[in-house]
């Protein structure tokens, strides 16, 4: 008997509770609502719920932490952003919208992948910049050692006259050009 | 050949020089608030011990000294006199209020029984005003003026002459 008493008590309180919310949002929604307005997506709930706050969390960088998500970090901070995401996913406001609610408090920083814009351009487009760039010195440096290669043989000859009479022997010995001039030279 | 092997490496390694001489000097860890400048958020807040909430609406017409902290963390409890004899000596100039940053109620009470207290701390749900302000860790002082702006930012252990400098600036403003 006191037990059914009991559950009705309880059931009363929660609706009360909860009507209670239904009329005033929480402090999280309310500054929300100042920042970027009204909620712009449908309110969510059940699975459909936790999947979208998971995707959202998992873009937000927990502020205390090095390189990690809000969804990933076990800090209490990152746990309370999370409910917060949550929060704000089930009244209806989308990804953008969080993450600038988010964005208004942290700054850029808390965003995991900078927003294409101002400075960030560069660091989407120096990597491909950089592959572009290192195509071409490759190619220049692969086709850089037929070019080089020609003139060799005969410069030395004419460079150093101190060497001349000893480059003539070597060649008169080993090739047997008489005065170690190839006997096609000599004939011009 | 020389002569372009040097420019091509003069154009790829001057930019990144000159972007390591800009960033000298820089802390990475820290991060500017971008609400410096900016409306501050609004809060309704329950003090420690029970009591009237208090909102930050109500608080127009004065500079607004809002300490987050926590009894655990020790440049709170360093700067904790500073802000108490402040709170004191500015009685009637500047409102100030503690917002409990991952705290328990208990040990709060306990901290303020103790070390004494001048203003009310609040207690803050889930953290949501800190995640509102931006706070990263304890201490953080914000200083809001008469007609709710965030003046300035005030990342460590607050001293009695950086209190009174900051109070002036949200006064002024």
């Amino acid at each position: 008997m006191s037990r059914k008493l009991l559950a009705g008590v309880s059931l009363l309180l929660s609706l009360a509770a909860t009507g209670v919310h239904g009329q005033a949002p929480s402090l999280g929604v309310a500054n929300a609502r100042q920042v970027v307005g009204a909620p712009k997506g449908q309110p969510l709930a059940g699975v459909a719920l936790e999947a979208e706050a998971k995707r959202v969390a998992l873009l937000l960088r927990c502020p205390v932490c090095q390189g990690l998500s809000v969804f990933e970090s076990p800090s209490s901070m990152a746990l309370n952003m999370r409910g917060q995401v949550r929060e704000l996913v089930a009244a209806g406001y989308d990804e953008d919208q969080v993450l600038r609610y988010f964005e208004r408090s942290y700054g850029e920083f808390v965003r995991l992948e900078p927003p294409l814009r101002g400075m960030n351009w560069v660091v989407w487009l120096a990597p491909i910049g950089g592959l572009v760039l290192g195509g071409f010195v490759v190619a220049w440096a692969l086709r850089k050692p037929k070019a080089a290669a020609a003139p060799e043989t005969s410069a030395t000859l004419d460079d150093d006259p101190e060497l001349q009479p000893y480059l003539l022997r070597v060649r008169e010995l080993a090739y047997g050009w008489p005065a170690g001039v190839k006997p096609e030279d000599s004939r011009r | 050949m020389n002569k372009r092997v040097l420019a091509v490496g003069g154009l790829v390694t001057l930019p990144l020089v000159g972007l390591l001489l800009m960033s000298l000097g820089h802390d990475p860890h820290r991060v500017d608030s971008p609400l410096i400048g900016q409306k501050a958020p609004a809060f309704t807040l329950t003090p420690v011990g029970g009591g009237a909430p208090v909102s930050l609406e109500s608080l127009r017409g004065k500079p607004v000294v809002l300490n987050f902290w926590a009894t655990w963390c020790a440049p709170c409890f360093e700067e904790h006199p500073a802000l108490t004899q402040a709170a004191r000596a500015m009685a009637g100039q500047a409102h100030f209020f503690g917002v409990i940053y991952e705290d328990e109620e208990e040990q709060v009470e306990g901290f303020l029984k103790e070390q004494g207290s001048a203003y009310p701390s609040l207690l803050d749900d889930a953290g949501k005003t800190a995640i509102a302000y931006g706070v990263y860790g304890v201490p953080e002082t914000y200083f809001v003026s008469p007609d709710g702006v965030i003046v300035e930012k005030y990342v460590g252990p607050l001293t009695p002459k950086a209190i009174t400098a900051l109070v002036a600036q949200a006064s002024a403003r």
